[in-house]
């Protein structure tokens, strides 16, 4: 292989990788050190010996400590979890079936199939909200109509009911993500060697045997690489409930996702408040969980041979 | 079942940006009784958004950023496949990072520090703030790591640099190319939250367009939305269409190694 452990040997690389570690530098740490600093800052105001009140700002954990008293933040750390797992293991489940299904078809039709399903995920997250809200939710859409009410239950009010505002955020999610994600899982089925499902074959191995032994452990590494993606994407997720709920948290907060509710505090125009400190310290706080948990899942998979 | 579920809505949503708002209310027909252009006609007369401003604006962001994220990214994928250097697995590190944190999640900083920089409203800023991606980096590390070594060892012994050795290689990871640079552009089409801090309010992106044109408080026919989301989706549902094959080939490639 080209290259050494020496000084010289980077340098030679520098004009490879310089661009970007220079964006990474500008755009990705030093904005991180922005946030770091904003979110200890504090307004302290005190009293001056002629009675007057004089502001400063100060380092101070004051930021942090009001995030974990913001019952708020705390309710949309909540939804947000919910959000997160039940967009990840439907979505997983569901691609992991349907890409099972069309494994198993005819090459014509799996073309076909896989980028009817693939729609979802080109169009814009504030489309799918909208298509939501006039094809499905309502006394006349598509939910009702035809999953409801031939049930025999009463119709449902999807967005003015809390239990079933976040439900609703998730399959959005899972509406969006299900059709690239099982590409990814049907392209991992196509590299498994076709030995195996000969000498499955052979032993008379039935689908449910080969799904189990063939299938699932040869995309089981792009299960993780889906499930940090959706991990991510989740934790950031805005477009689509900034959309559907117009930059609230619906009913009694139900759908109060993380990121909107640091946009809210951040900015004017959601509660007003204007306190950017405070939405930095609430980031930074998720910031260190969220990377915890993706730097776990990446070190349980195989990604990580990549850099050796 | 599920593919009537997934494409179902969005056949809907064409034929329902022909409709009347008390048509589209009506969601068991999907055929409109005429098919008037008016929602299109509404939404490029300038009279409610710039929507072709708004259009240009977006395939130049999105188009910008997924031209030079497949060039920065593949370079240091190369660098990070090939190379042996100290400091390599600090590289990876700063590529999985971006992974782990992304943009999105930044947003609130990068425009605080934006705003620093003097270059809030700024398109070019904005743009050169999607170019790095973990993702891009990783994704051609393994694309970059199938070039047998005795090809790059040839092309050393040449007298190529590794930038040289790069720009000779590039050619042979075309699929990857176009693969990365459509899931690039896709990801960047669809921004939302930082565009809304960093632009202008009159400097829209198509979501920021879109989330305006089906607010409410316009009273803007329901049809002119749909007819954003149709217009929206046609870019998107080309570039995949052209690309399918090479996209399934270069995923299929990149999920062996």
């Amino acid at each position: 292989m080209s290259g050494d452990q020496s000084g010289k040997g980077i340098l030679s690389f520098v004009p490879l990788f310089g661009p970007f570690l220079l964006l990474w530098f500008i755009f990705w740490l030093v904005p991180l050190f922005t946030g770091l600093e904003l979110s200890f800052t504090g307004h302290v105001t005190e009293m001056a010996s002629d009675g007057t009140m004089v502001g400063e700002y100060k380092a101070t954990w004051g930021n942090y400590q009001a995030a974990l008293g913001d019952s708020k933040w705390v309710k949309s750390l909540g939804n947000t979890t919910l959000f997160v797992v039940g967009s990840i293991t439907s979505t997983l489940t569901l691609s992991f079936f349907l890409a099972s299904v069309i494994f198993r078809m005819h090459r014509v039709s799996q073309a076909i199939c896989l980028f009817l399903l693939i729609v979802p995920s080109l169009a814009l997250p504030g489309t799918l909200a909208k298509l939501f809200y006039l094809f499905f939710h309502g006394k006349s859409g598509v939910l009702n109509q035809f999953l409801v009410m031939p049930l025999g239950f009463q119709q449902v009010n999807w967005m003015m009911n809390p239990d079933w505002i976040l439900p609703c955020l998730v399959f959005q999610s899972v509406w969006r993500w299900t059709g690239l994600i099982t590409l990814l899982l049907f392209c991992g089925m196509q590299a498994i060697p076709r030995w195996q499902f000969e000498t499955a074959s052979l032993e008379g191995a039935n689908r449910g045997m080969v799904l189990q032994t063939i299938l699932f452990p040869g995309v089981r590494h792009l299960l993780w690489f889906a499930a940090i993606f959706l991990l991510v994407d989740g934790v950031a997720a805005f477009s689509g409930a900034y959309n559907l709920l117009g930059g609230s948290g619906g009913v009694l907060d139900a759908g109060l996702l993380f990121v909107t509710y640091v946009y809210q505090v951040a900015f004017p125009g959601g509660s007003g408040r204007f306190d950017l400190p405070l939405a930095s310290a609430m980031s930074l706080a998720v910031a260190i969980a969220t990377t915890g948990i993706a730097y776990f899942l990446i070190w349980s998979s195989s990604i990580k041979g990549v850099a050796k | 079942m599920v593919l009537l579920l997934t494409t179902y809505p969005f056949l809907w949503m064409f034929f329902s940006s022909f409709k009347t708002n008390q048509e589209i209310y009506r969601t068991a027909h999907i055929i409109p009784e005429f098919f008037d252009f008016f929602a299109y006609k509404l939404l490029f007369s300038n009279d409610l958004i710039k929507f072709d401003e708004v259009l240009l604006r977006s395939l130049f962001l999105s188009g910008g950023q997924a031209v030079l994220a497949c060039l920065v990214t593949a370079a240091t994928g190369y660098a990070i496949a090939v190379g042996r250097f100290r400091g390599k697995r600090l590289l990876f590190l700063a590529a999985m990072l971006l992974i782990l944190y992304p943009k999105q999640a930044l947003s609130l900083f990068l425009f605080e520090w934006m705003v620093r920089l003097g270059i809030t409203g700024s398109l070019y800023g904005l743009l050169f703030s999607g170019v790095a991606s973990g993702l891009g980096v990783v994704f051609f590390a393994q694309v970059f790591k199938k070039i047998p070594p005795e090809l790059v060892d040839l092309a050393r012994l040449e007298g190529k640099s590794h930038f040289g050795c790069f720009l000779t290689f590039l050619p042979l990871v075309k699929p990857a190319l176009i693969t990365y640079g459509i899931l690039h552009f896709l990801l960047s089409w669809q921004e939302h939250l930082l565009p809304l801090l960093v632009l202008k309010s009159d400097e829209l992106t198509l979501p920021l367009a879109l989330a305006k044109l089906s607010d409410s408080s316009y009273r803007i026919p329901e049809a002119v939305g749909l007819a954003a989301g149709v217009v929206a989706l046609l870019p998107m549902l080309i570039l995949f269409g052209i690309s399918f094959k090479r996209i399934r080939s270069a995923l299929s490639d990149w999920v062996v190694s």
